[in-house]
């Protein structure tokens, strides 16, 4: 277990290399310009060439290449943004990132805050009315698109009822959360709700449970424990995922809400080809992802000692 | 995931039953084994055809999984076929009819241009239809299943290459790879396209969009396949350890065989549960490669952009037409497919047995 | 001119603007519509940025109108005539009423007004910072830091003596060698400011200062303490329009020089200081006391930055103004609506859409098929049906309002048998007829979220019926588009301009000499390129737009163009405790104006 977690990591280093490597390549060998969307309608071929060889741009691929990664190894310097001039990349990104993760946490807790109690209700339910109903409302929710689930909560909660602000960021204990959190938060609900359903089922199921009943022990006890234990593995991928993702946003939700989260942000830098800070969001998705993965697995075999991790022995 | 109480009749196979067969639930995701399926030990291997046979005989016992089938092929069907069903033409205006509300001529309402909202529907449902389908069919089906067999079975530098390429694929934003990968291809390949056409005579190549659904199919097929490898790559390993293929290799069974009979019925639900995720992912990359002007090109009808362009509140408030149809239309087909997704997982799941 | 910069404007952006979908784009004026999914919130330098609702003065400025804003203070000195002649900024002695106006707002590129190319970071700065001469609310150049100024005989040497009262933020009064310094600094190449060669390059010895070759401005003198003087190349009367754009701001050169975060909290001499500013999420601008114009009234202005849905924000009372998309139109004009009496019409913007045809490429190259073109569309029907009268047809290259417009001249008008005619005169009528019609693409550009606009959708189908052309529609992303149309690789491609400052050149000069890099089309016409050039140096006003009058008339005739809209009027809702907002069609320091009447 060690020896293949600290494989992996060691992998960790070369694989940046390569995704900021990819990265940077597919972005310089295909068309646009930074400079020349800086200058709009300004064009002037000899300001862009000035500016282009003031800013580097001209050095040939791989020496810009290992410049940029020389700063970043040698002073975790991730360089400075070419649309917001004069900004280093950290500075923008992080403050985003921190949106992104907070939405995020908020977006978790929704999810198995009502899906786990879902899950369980339906599961105990099997085969009622209710179970129907709870499981096709998840379904349901969870096949409706943002362009309908947003505009309509704004409707509502912000115009109708004025609960909720309609828009803005304040940090993760302010009611603006609310909306852009259950829009996100909501179709993930359908997904747990069947793993934990399943689980229940799976659990009730077995001997042991049927043991355990035989034996007298309270049907609460029965049920939480084996249950829940159960449905760990699922919800435990889920949540590593979501971690994966927490440095990601969704652009659509942060327009309709106003969130200063990374999504929106990342693509209008592809937008104005802004290399230093599609490189920088590369190489921290792709850390957070391969750190999520490398949890997942060991903790995956911690949990279920039957699953070996790494691959191990063909026959 | 709707319980459905018709499900395999007791002593089917004259094994032993769960108590409850209603074990749901997508079970690829690495937890499997539980202790019943020490019990599938003693089920002799069955020939791949009555397995299938047998579990779509099940499928076919739900009525709900039908009705969604039936609901999923008639869109499909209609969507393939637009031409022949639609009332009007897609580009047809009207512009006296701009944003007219429903009437018998035009169920779903005319949209700015005053085109008819029914056809528009129909056409942009087919858009999704094809590239869902190409890059499903590029990306997750051949490339993601090939390659994770082979990582599964290989196992060593050959898992290893595949998994870190995959990782290295799949751990760069997929959005901003297929946004960049489509915007430095798109400009060159429209214009050898175009080239073409000049040189054949063929001249419908870019008018129907197909060079767009070619592009972004491309796009999301080469970053999307590394999920599906993984998967039946999980399916392998898990496989492997699991006693009954020790068992069958003991029997004496070949390689191919106990990939055709134990592992591609292990992932033909995940298939169909990433089928329907497909459909999702799909339509949001189409949504944002049409954002930044890269996408379907109009006046070719696409879902996405029907959505994007009046999913707001203003037009919720005055015109909710021209985004209830739409919606509506997704809507339906993602809650169909989720459905039979699960009813899937039920009928072909072997512990359900 | 001032803060507008010369924008490439995305037809489909600003359209789509108009017709509801995006906003918040980078103009300063409110959102024009609810920057729903499209939205870009912090959509800024790329000219695809929707300029909004843009406004102003048709009839007075806009709401509640103060009677204040100019009196005429031209000054002609000894040397010959004053060169701010129609105005001058009133000091404004009203007493300072407090209160904070909320409003949607993107981020700006960089606070520096020397890298400024943008709207939306010109807005921040013109507040922050000040010029020697800015723009009155009737867009004219009338001094602000200077007090006065005059141009010598020869048109080439301008003179200014600076405020007595002009100082910066900290208190430090604004010298002539604060003024040289912050122009040497613009054109500094570690400065690395885009906008230098344009809006100073005019100035004697710039160029030099640019690449490097010289340490000074040699047209920048510095006379005394008070009085600085600028040197240009030729008697050209839109300098000192140009001199208003923030490329000219005056900075602190001692806090630039010492603190390398002096951008944090900018000592500017604008009528606002620059109290917060969080990336991405606020920009608070509070009131300057010591402003030489009077302090504003507002106690302080909050810029949301991160985007929202503008129309329920400001029907939820979280912002104080918006502008309103079409959508939301019919809604708000209905009298018995409560949010129709805060419904304001914001006057149209300056600019102007075209679809350009590249006339060197096949069929363009023959002047009767771009005539054709032009004939077959109703532009007329479209504006009503599709975009609700929200554009009205472009008749020229010059926008309504804009100095030199005129009525008279012989433009396009949707007749369908002419351009029938025409186009069995040109030398494509045979192809047209086999077949053998050269493949025609008309490309466009991708912005922020802005739909494809839909009235193209109608051009390119009314070329189909009546004249049986068929144009496919390439959409490309941004960039690449930016690329492609400088590189003129495209054969048919949609744009619009908007102004940066109010002088026909900016638009006729930069987009049809056929030595302009902004003009895309291959468009070139010897008589044009001269008439040009004469109207360049031109003294006399008159002589001057008649010159470009007849310019802009060869070029109608030329037909480089189709042509398509002027942006029409707009709407935009303003609380209506906000008194003095005021809509105008160029984006100019105006805070200091607004106050809340209750």
């Amino acid at each position: 277990m060690g020896t293949y977690a600290a494989r992996r990591l060691l992998w960790l280093p070369f694989l940046l290399l390569i995704v900021t490597f990819v990265t940077f390549a597919l972005l310089r060998v295909g068309p646009g310009d930074p400079v020349q969307v800086w200058l709009g309608q300004h064009q002037n071929d000899e300001v862009r060439a000035r500016l282009r060889a003031q800013l580097g741009l001209d050095d040939p691929l791989v020496v810009q290449y290992v410049r940029y990664v020389e700063g970043v190894v040698t002073r975790l310097d991730f360089g400075e943004s070419l649309r917001y001039r004069g900004r280093p990349v950290s500075e923008l990104l992080s403050k985003r990132m921190l949106v992104s993760l907070q939405l995020n946490a908020a977006v978790v807790i929704i999810t198995l805050g009502v899906g786990i109690p879902v899950g369980l209700f339906a599961g105990l339910k099997q085969g009622t009315g209710l179970d129907v109903v709870a499981v096709t409302i998840a379904l349901v929710f969870q096949s409706l698109p943002v362009f309908i689930t947003a505009p309509v909560l704004l409707l509502m909660f912000a115009l109708k009822l004025d609960l909720l602000p309609a828009s803005g960021w304040e940090g993760f204990f302010s009611p603006n959360i609310v909306m852009p959190a259950l829009v996100m938060g909501v179709p993930g609900i359908a997904i747990v709700v069947r793993f934990v359903r399943a689980s229940v089922l799976d659990v009730m199921a077995q001997d042991y449970i049927r043991t355990a009943r035989a034996k007298g022990l309270a049907e609460s006890t029965v049920q939480w424990r084996h249950i829940l234990r159960n449905a760990m593995l699922p919800l435990w991928t889920i949540f590593g995922f979501t971690i994966a993702g927490l440095a990601g946003g969704t652009f659509i939700v942060e327009i309709y809400f106003g969130i200063p989260g990374v999504g929106l942000f990342a693509i209008e830098s592809f937008f104005q080809r802004d290399y230093p800070v599609l490189l920088a969001i590369a190489v921290i998705t792709t850390a957070l992802f391969v750190l999520a993965n490398l949890i997942i697995d060991v903790t995956y075999s911690l949990l279920d000692p039957r699953i070996r991790v790494g691959g191990g022995n063909v026959t | 995931m709707l319980p459905d109480r018709s499900g395999p009749p007791p002593h089917e196979h004259g094994h032993r039953q769960h108590t409850d067969d209603q074990l749901q639930g997508t079970d690829w995701s690495g937890n499997e084994l539980g202790p019943s399926d020490r019990e599938a030990l003693d089920e002799g291997p069955s020939t791949g055809q009555s397995y299938l046979s047998l579990s779509m005989r099940r499928l076919m016992r739900k009525k709900v999984a039908v009705v969604c089938l039936s609901v999923i092929v008639l869109m499909y069907g209609g969507a393939l076929l637009s031409p022949l069903i639609t009332p009007y033409e897609y580009t047809a205006q009207d512009l006296s009819q701009s944003r007219a509300k429903p009437t018998l001529a035009h169920p779903f309402g005319s949209d700015r241009l005053g085109r008819d909202m029914l056809t528009r529907v129909i056409y942009g449902l087919r858009t999704t239809v094809i590239i869902t389908v190409l890059s499903l069919l590029g990306g997750t089906l051949i490339m993601g299943v090939v390659l994770g067999l082979l990582s599964g079975y290989m196992g060593r530098w050959v898992d290893g290459l595949i998994m870190r390429t995959g990782e290295v694929t799949s751990s760069i934003p997929d959005i901003m790879l297929i946004l960049i990968f489509v915007a430095s291809l798109r400009p060159r390949f429209v214009g050898a396209v175009q080239a073409f056409e000049d040189a054949t005579g063929i001249d419908w190549l870019l008018r129907l969009g197909i060079v767009d659904y070619a592009i972004i199919s491309l796009g999301l097929s080469i970053f999307g396949w590394f999920g599906m490898a993984r998967l039946v790559r999980g399916q392998v390993l898990q496989a492997r350890e699991s006693v009954y293929t020790e068992a069958a290799l003991v029997a004496g069974s070949s390689t191919v065989r106990i990939l055709r009979v134990h592992m591609l019925p292990n992932i033909l639900s995940p298939l169909i549960v990433s089928i329907s995720a497909g459909l999702g992912s799909v339509a949001g990359a189409e949504l944002i490669l049409s954002w930044i002007g890269i996408g379907v090109q109009p006046p070719v009808p696409s879902l996405g952009r029907m959505m994007f362009e009046n999913g707001s509140i203003q037009v919720l408030r005055n015109e909710p037409h021209l985004i209830m149809f739409p919606i509506g239309t997704v809507t339906l087909l993602f809650l169909c497919f989720s459905i039979l997704g699960d009813a899937v997982n039920d009928a072909f799941n072997p512990r359900a047995r | 001119m001032k803060r507008k910069i010369f924008r490439i404007l995305l037809m489909g952006a600003v359209l789509a603007a108009l017709v509801g979908l995006v906003a918040c784009g980078g103009s300063d004026e409110p959102p024009a519509a609810a920057p729903e999914p499209t939205a870009a919130p912090t959509a800024t330098s790329a000219p695809a940025a929707a300029a909004p609702a843009a406004t102003a003065p048709s009839e007075a400025p806009a709401p509640t109108a103060t009677t204040e804003a100019m009196m005429s203070a031209g000054q002609p000195t000894a040397m010959g005539e004053s060169c701010a002649p129609s105005a001058d900024l009133t000091f404004d002695d009203r007493p300072p009423q407090g209160g904070t106006l909320v409003r949607l707002f993107a981020d700006p590129p960089t606070l520096d007004p020397h890298l400024m190319g943008d709207v939306t970071s010109s807005v921040i700065g013109g507040e922050v910072f000040g010029g020697l001469v800015t723009l009155s609310l009737d867009y004219q150049p009338v001094l602000d830091l200077a007090e006065t100024c005059s141009i010598s005989e020869d048109g080439l040497v301008y003179t200014f003596v600076l405020r007595e009262n002009a100082k910066f933020h900290d208190g430090k009064p604004v010298t002539a060698q604060d003024v040289k310094w912050s122009i040497e600094r613009a054109a500094d190449p570690d400065t690395l400011s885009h906008t230098a060669e344009t809006y100073l390059g005019d100035i004697v010895g710039v160029t030099d200062k640019l690449e490097g070759t010289a340490d000074e401005i040699s047209g920048v003198k510095v006379v005394d303490d008070r009085t600085v003087e600028f040197t240009i190349d030729a008697p050209k009367s839109y300098f000192l329009a140009k001199l208003t754009y923030p490329t000219a701001y005056v900075v602190d050169q001692e806090q630039v020089t010492d603190d390398g975060t002096w951008l944090e909290e900018p000592n500017g001499t604008g009528p606002f200081k620059l109290a917060t500013y969080e990336i991405g999420e606020l920009i608070v601008l509070e009131r300057n006391e010591n402003y030489h114009l009077g302090p504003p009234h507002l106690e302080s202005v909050q810029m949301i930055l991160s985007g929202g849905s503008a129309m329920i924000m400001y029907e939820n009372d979280e912002i104080h103004l918006t502008g309103v998309g079409l959508d939301d139109l019919p809604r708000l004009l209905d009298p018995n609506d409560a949010l129709n009496p805060q419904l304001h019409r914001s006057p149209q913007d300056f600019d102007v859409f075209y679809i350009g045809l590249n006339v060197a490429e096949p069929p363009f190259d023959d002047v009767k098929v771009r005539q054709a073109l032009n004939y077959a569309i109703d532009l007329q029907s479209i504006a009503e049906n599709v975009l609700d009268g929200r554009v009205s047809p472009a008749t020229g290259v010059i926008p309504p309002g804009f100095p030199s417009y005129t009525e008279n001249l012989r433009s396009y008008q949707f007749n369908p048998d002419l351009a029938r005619e025409l186009m069995q005169e040109s030398k494509y009528a045979d192809a047209l007829a086999s077949g053998d019609f050269p493949r025609v693409t008309l490309t466009i550009s991708g912005s922020f979220g802005a739909a494809i606009p839909t009235y193209l959708e109608v051009i390119l189908e009314q070329w189909r019926l009546e004249l049986g052309i068929e144009v496919e529609i390439q959409q490309t992303e941004w960039a690449t588009f930016l690329q492609d149309v400088n590189d003129k690789k495209y054969q048919m491609f949609s744009l619009g301009w908007i102004a940066d400052y109010p002088d026909p050149q900016n638009f006729l000069d930069v987009l049809l000499h056929s030595d302009s890099q902004s003009n895309h089309t291959n468009y070139g016409n010897p008589e044009v390129d001269r008439l040009l050039e004469e109207a360049r140096t031109e003294r006399d006003r008159a002589r001057r737009f008649e010159l470009y009058n007849q310019v802009e008339q060869m070029i109608i005739d030329d037909a480089p163009w189709v042509w398509t809209w002027f942006s029409g009027e707009g709407y935009a809702l303003i609380k209506p405790e906000v008194s003095d907002y005021f809509l105008l069609q160029m984006s100019i320091p105006k805070y200091r104006y607004v106050y809340f009447n209750q």
